[in-house]
């Protein structure tokens, strides 16, 4: 099965997200802020990495950054979630080495198109 | 150079001696006149009539004697009455003789007359002997001598008369030549001293005349140094010399104070300026007071000011404060002062009654006893502080150092009140610009912190109406649209807030590049159909002609689709939207007209204010944020383009931009 990190500091959201993942028959890990993805991603090693940009301590993008420098997590998918719609949020995401970007507010079916498209191009 | 004569003795003399050698002339011509008039008349008169007279008396006698000797050698009778005729004129002849002697041929008349009488008298008795008798012949003998010895006497007066009328022939042709001479003389004489006299006074006045006039042009001219010689030409020309030279001294002493106040003047107006060009309250009054101290000759400058804010007081050297000879004056309240006025110490012409306070009086005397010269600084009508200029002796301050003070502290007071200003006006730069990045900060983490809640909200319905938590009611389908439709709705609003706070704040630079309109507006129809297809909305175009441009892209983009989705927004089912474009000169003209609801024609004109919505489309429940035209109409601004509307209710609408092409 494949596995997904979810990372976002609110928790409906977080919940929303596992939800639909989970509906769409994805095994999800939930995590609370940047730490934890990190260290989730690095012990869990999944396929795909859902992060939130605005999140205390480390960033989505922080993350993002540290994923791609670490040769065991480099090849992850990573779609970043983003409040901001500046230009150099975005910019920000995908220098940092993200695959795709959400902006909030995001439709649920829309993430889960999304994340299936990057998961059978990769598979592809 | 006759150094000590008058012009007035010069002439005098001058013509003195000229009027003499007439006057000397005039009278030898009289005398020569009068006493060839008396040798006229002595010869007229008496010499020749006398001589006409004694040639007549000898002519009378030698006819008698002829005649008688030709009677007696003849006997002719005829002669004898020729005798007698002489003899009958003799008479008269001898009167006439004897009338015209003088005393002087009288003894010579009367010895001829005496002869004549002798002749006569042996005459009468010849006549009575017998002719060509013996007797007769003896008888003429005998008379022979006496007539002869008559007629030398005749003939020596005859001579005697002769001589004198040479003689005086002779003196009135001397005296003529001597006149001649004389007063030929005397006119060469006057000629000579008249052209001397020219001469003279040509050089003794005339010329140093000139040399006056010369140093009055050259003075005229500009050359100030210019002076007339005072010891050039007669008294009276060194007088006005003198005069000219005393003038010429006034007018350099007036010229100079002139000239003083000209650059006190002059000083006072840069000085006003760097008073004025201050930012800082503080340093504009200290450079009013080093520049009146070095402009004025003031040696004391003490500025106190009433505001806050401030040094209450501010002299020339820090010496002066604290401990100086100010202290007393700079602790003494101004309040006697009002906007405009002025104090000075034997102020010839008092302005109102100022009256400096005794305390103030007691501070200056603590000074010195100087001429003392305070001025109001006034800011706006109300006086904001005191100028006071001291100096320690000397004189008292004139009335054009009293103008200039007061000059300066009008410029003081200018400059405190911009300095004041150009403060007051930093910190409300400072706090706008605050104001500014707390409004972005605001709207930023506002649409932030929105859009996490509107992302839970959203999804959670889109989860429930996609029944993922049980099949719903149709009551519970509707309610969770409105809902749905409403969140829709609370996220335009906040989308298009944050785009128009950005765009206002300058967050949004206009990047212009070259850009082609109909490119864009196919973009935008492309985008906008399905919503148009859905609201059953024809869609239209005609676009001509080139339509590039210099434009910031996306903001266009964003006006396009601003203006197509109100269109089809407010356009009925089966109703159509046109967008024409077509370059008109320097610009483009984009045109999108709809035959919607249209504005009612009380409302068109706020159409473009934030949050504005039309009276029908609130009444329709067409929705809406109120921000898309504001959005729309702040792009083209920037753009420096152009935006209006022409809408008639139930009809349509037809919005205008004009864009520069540059």
């Amino acid at each position: 099965m494949t596995v997904v990190l979810v990372a976002d500091d609110d928790a409906d959201i977080r919940d929303l997200v596992s939800f639909k993942l989970e509906q769409a028959g994805l095994e999800v890990i939930p995590v609370e802020d940047g730490q934890a993805a990190l260290e989730q991603a690095r012990a869990r090693q999944p396929t795909l990495a859902v992060l939130d940009v605005s999140m205390p301590g480390l960033s989505g993008i922080d993350v993002c950054r540290m994923l791609r420098a670490d040769p065991a997590t480099a090849g992850m998918l990573i779609i970043m979630l983003t409040a901001r719609v500046q230009e150099q949020d975005v910019e920000g995401g995908f220098s940092a080495g993200a695959d795709d970007y959400v902006t909030k507010p995001f439709s649920p079916r829309e993430l889960v198109s999304r994340i299936q498209a990057l998961l059978s191009r990769t598979r592809a | 150079m006759r150094g000590d004569g008058t012009v007035r003795r010069l002439l005098g003399r001058a013509f003195a001696l000229l009027t003499l050698l007439i006057l000397g002339a005039g009278l030898a011509e009289m005398v020569t006149v009068l006493i060839q008039q008396r040798v006229v008349h002595q010869l007229s008169t008496h010499v020749q009539p006398l001589q006409i007279a004694n040639a007549h008396l000898r002519g009378v006698l030698a006819d008698a004697q002829r005649s008688l000797r030709g009677y007696l050698l003849s006997g002719d009778g005829q002669l004898l009455d020729g005798y007698h005729v002489a003899r009958s004129e003799y008479a008269l002849a001898v009167v006439d003789v004897q009338d015209l002697a003088t005393a002087q041929e009288r003894a010579v008349v009367t010895e001829q007359v005496t002869n004549a009488g002798q002749w006569w008298e042996l005459a009468e008795r010849q006549r009575q002997a017998p002719p060509r008798s013996q007797a007769a012949a003896e008888y003429v003998a005998e008379g022979k001598p006496l007539f002869q010895a008559f007629a030398a006497a005749n003939q020596d007066l005859d001579q005697s008369l002769a001589a004198r009328a040479a003689a005086l022939q002779n003196r009135s042709s001397r005296l003529g030549w001597l006149t001649v001479t004389t007063v030929g003389a005397l006119t060469v004489i006057a000629t000579a001293m008249a052209v001397a006299t020219a001469r003279g006074a040509d050089r003794w006045i005339t010329a140093p005349l000139g040399r006056l006039v010369e140093v009055l042009d050259r003075q005229r001219a500009g050359d100030h140094a210019a002076r007339a010689d005072p010891g050039d030409g007669p008294l009276e020309i060194r007088a006005v010399a003198d005069a000219v030279n005393v003038r010429a001294d006034e007018v350099d002493r007036a010229r100079a104070a002139d000239q003083v106040v000209a650059r006190q003047r002059s000083e006072v107006r840069e000085l006003g300026y760097r008073i004025r060009g201050h930012l800082v309250v503080e340093d504009a009054i200290r450079e009013a007071v080093h520049g009146l101290a070095g402009t004025l000759g003031a040696d004391h400058v003490l500025i106190r000011m009433v505001s806050t804010g401030v040094p209450p007081a501010v002299s020339l050297h820090d010496e002066h404060l604290a401990g100086g000879p100010l202290e007393d004056l700079a602790a003494c309240d101004i309040t006697w002062l009002r906007s405009g006025d002025v104090w000075a110490t034997d102020d010839p012409a008092p302005a109102g009654d100022v009256r400096p306070t005794e305390q103030e009086r007691r501070a200056w005397r603590a000074v010195g006893d100087g001429p003392v010269l305070t001025v109001a600084v006034s800011g706006g009508e109300e006086c904001i502080g005191a100028l006071t200029l001291m100096r320690d002796g000397g004189p008292a301050w004139t009335p054009v150092e009293t103008r200039l003070a007061e000059v300066v502290a009008a410029d003081l007071g200018r400059g405190v009140h911009h300095a004041r200003l150009y403060e007051h006006e930093q910190h409300l730069v400072v706090r706008l610009q605050e104001l500014d990045t707390a409004k972005t900060d605001f709207m930023s983490t506002v649409s932030h912190e929105l859009r996490t809640p509107l992302t839970s909200i959203s999804g959670y319905l889109e989860l429930m109406l996609d029944a993922e938590a049980g099949e719903l009611s149709d009551p519970q389908r509707r309610m969770l649209e409105v809902i749905s439709r409403n969140t829709r709705r609370l996220r335009e609003l906040i989308e298009d807030m944050l785009i128009l706070s950005k765009i206002e704040s300058g967050a949004f630079r206009i990047s212009k590049r070259d850009a082609e309109l109909a490119g864009l507006i196919d973009t935008a129809l492309t985008a906008i159909e399905p919503v148009a297809a859905k609201a059953s909305v024809g869609l239209h175009t005609e676009v001509t002609g080139p339509l590039s441009l210099r434009a910031d892209p996306e903001q266009i983009d964003r006006v396009l689709i601003n203006l197509l989705s109100n269109a089809v927004k407010f356009t009925p089912a089966e109703g159509t939207v046109t967008v024409r474009a077509h370059p008109d000169g320097d610009e483009l003209v984009l045109m999108v007209a709809d035959t919607g609801i249209g504005i009612p024609t009380a409302e068109q004109e706020a159409l473009f204010a934030r949050f504005f919505r039309a009276s029908n489309a609130i009444h329709q429940a067409i929705p809406g944020t109120g921000l898309g035209l504001a959005i729309v109409r702040t792009i083209i601004d920037n753009h420096g383009g152009t935006i209006t509307v022409d809408s008639t209710e139930r009809v349509g609408t037809t919005v205008t931009v004009r864009l520069p092409i540059g």
